[in-house]
């Protein structure tokens, strides 16, 4: 398969502001993901799953381009140009319709948009007129779904996209994921459910504390990591961490996240 | 993909916000209203102002313009950024190809047309006014000034809210920021020139005195407020408190320096 893009220790800490500096503006390096290793291949789809504050999100958007950093083949403006994004759970408001949105956020892509056919696409065609305004968080996301298919993108990035939709429109969100696949779109699609990604992807990038674990099919992952065909991510990172699932409690770490066991890399 | 047909979109939307709704009958009630006051021949003014012409009244009412005007581009661009931030939109927009120098011109071009059109409408509606009042109308050259001198104004202002809104946070953070430097330059932009000029060892007991006048003429270089009145001061005679360089090379600083601002800014934000 072709590859598309290429990372090769991509690293990005969050600036996050020094409360022990007497600086008001003064900022120190915050959590963000560490050494990440990637291929993404045309005709793909690639879970990437984690607990909250894993780095999915920051991966997410370092591919997008929104963060300018390095160990990418491609710069930030020509992934931009190549890449839809779709963020997690977008608040679309205001008084203009659909129609409309979807225009403007067109006009920032150069190339020509079928506005219709791809407000068709993610099924938004009887609420193209109606105001954002009006809208469900579902067809919210399906507007920001629309948004990504904009400009014939080559990779789609997905963050948690099934959040506020129905069973129905989930399935069918998959269904148009799996034909874009077959396209020859290569998918990034992150979730914290395992189970919301099991039958979608081709492989699974399991990421904790910003960085990536393993990269493999969802077969081949619990083959290595010794797990049964019900195993969920809890499983999955306690086993790759080595602490007993008994353990894990909700009580937050230091670093703002669940109290899995730190594996290296650098330190905060 | 260029910043005027973006722009054009974003003034669309702006321009057909809910609060339109209220920016609209406040500008058209200090717009128009002050004009008919003021043209009326029996008006008793403070401070000995007399007003003997068609311009004399544009150039008077310019206290409503500063006023109403300023508050209207406050309340249409304090969320020009912070609200997409918030609502997790500018994650999309910040993730199109549209290179951000651009975003920004276009941001700052559709919210400065979204409060300069209603005001442009009034401004032409109060020379009808004027006309109706005193049977006259300004000269195209006072006409031309005082148009370029409010369209300058609500373009530094759209800037400084634009600004104001990419560091803000959250709505709260916005408002008070965009008000704050609203307040600063439009209401407590006398008490800094009097502490500017106690300073500087200019007599404040008599605000009328040359020295004082010339101090405070300086000052005012660095509002947009004051720029726009030293524009507005330009037409007409014996009233410059400033050499008109000065003026223009402010007029010139303050369309860049801040625009400059908000393109850093924008190249540098993250969701």
């Amino acid at each position: 398969m072709q590859v598309l893009l290429t990372l090769s220790a991509v690293s990005w800490r969050h600036k996050v502001r020094n409360h022990s500096s007497r600086k008001p503006w003064a900022k120190k390096d915050g959590p963000g993901i560490h050494n990440v290793d990637m291929r993404i291949q045309a005709g793909e789809i690639l879970g990437i799953i984690g607990p909250n504050g894993a780095g999915k999100t920051t991966l997410l958007r370092a591919i997008s381009g929104l963060y300018d950093c390095d160990g990418f083949d491609k710069d930030c403006s020509v992934r931009r140009t190549g890449i839809g994004y779709m963020p997690e759970q977008v608040r679309w408001e205001g008084r203009i319709s659909v129609k409309n949105a979807l225009n403007s956020i067109a006009l920032m892509r150069n190339n020509p948009v079928d506005i219709e056919k791809i407000i068709k696409t993610v099924g938004l065609s009887s609420k193209s007129n109606d105001y954002l305004d009006n809208l469900s968080q579902g067809m919210r996301q399906r507007l920001s779904l629309a948004c990504a298919l904009i400009g014939d993108p080559k990779i789609l990035i997905m963050d948690e996209p099934l959040n506020g939709l129905d069973p129905l429109a989930q399935r069918a969100f998959c269904n148009l994921l799996k034909q874009l696949a077959a396209n020859g779109v290569a998918i990034v699609i992150s979730s914290h459910q395992v189970s919301d990604l099991e039958h979608l992807v081709d492989e699974i990038a399991l990421m904790h504390h910003g960085q990536l674990l393993i990269k493999d099919s969802m077969e081949n992952v619990r083959e290595q990591l010794g797990l049964g065909e019900d195993s969920d991510l809890v499983e999955m990172i306690c086993s790759v961490t080595g602490i007993n699932p008994e353990d894990v409690s909700l009580e937050v770490a230091q670093d703002n996240l669940l109290p899995f066991k730190k594996i290296g890399g650098e330190e905060e | 993909m260029n910043s005027f047909s973006l722009g054009y979109e974003i003034m669309k939307q702006r321009i057909s916000a809910g609060r339109m709704l209220v920016i609209w009958p406040l500008l058209a009630m200090f717009i128009l209203f002050s004009t008919w006051g003021l043209s009326d021949p029996k008006v008793n003014l403070p401070s000995e102002i007399m007003i003997d012409s068609a311009y004399d009244v544009m150039f008077t009412s310019t206290a409503i313009i500063v006023f109403a005007a300023t508050m209207g581009a406050v309340l249409i661009s304090f969320d020009g950024i912070s609200r997409d931030r918030l609502s997790g939109v500018l994650e999309i927009k910040l993730s199109q190809p549209i290179p951000r120098s651009i975003y920004a011109r276009s941001l700052l071009i559709g919210h400065w047309l979204a409060i300069f059109i209603p005001v442009i409408a009034l401004n032409i509606l109060s020379l009808f006014v004027l006309y109706y009042r005193m049977d006259e109308f300004p000269s195209i050259e006072e006409i031309f000034i005082y148009n370029l001198g409010t369209a300058l104004l609500l373009l530094w202002w759209t800037t400084l809210q634009l600004l104001a809104s990419s560091v803000a946070k959250d709505i709260g953070s916005s408002i008070a920021i965009g008000l704050g430097a609203w307040m600063l330059f439009t209401l407590l932009w006398l008490v800094l020139t009097t502490v500017v000029a106690g300073l500087s060892g200019v007599g404040v007991e008599n605000l009328e005195s040359e020295e004082y006048v010339g101090i405070s003429g300086i000052v005012d270089l660095f509002s947009p407020n004051g720029v726009y009145n030293h524009l507005l001061e330009m037409p007409l005679d014996d009233t410059e408190r400033v050499p008109p360089l000065f003026t223009c090379v402010a007029a010139i600083a303050w369309s860049i320096i801040p625009l400059q601002l908000l393109i850093r800014r924008m190249e540098r934000l993250h969701p």
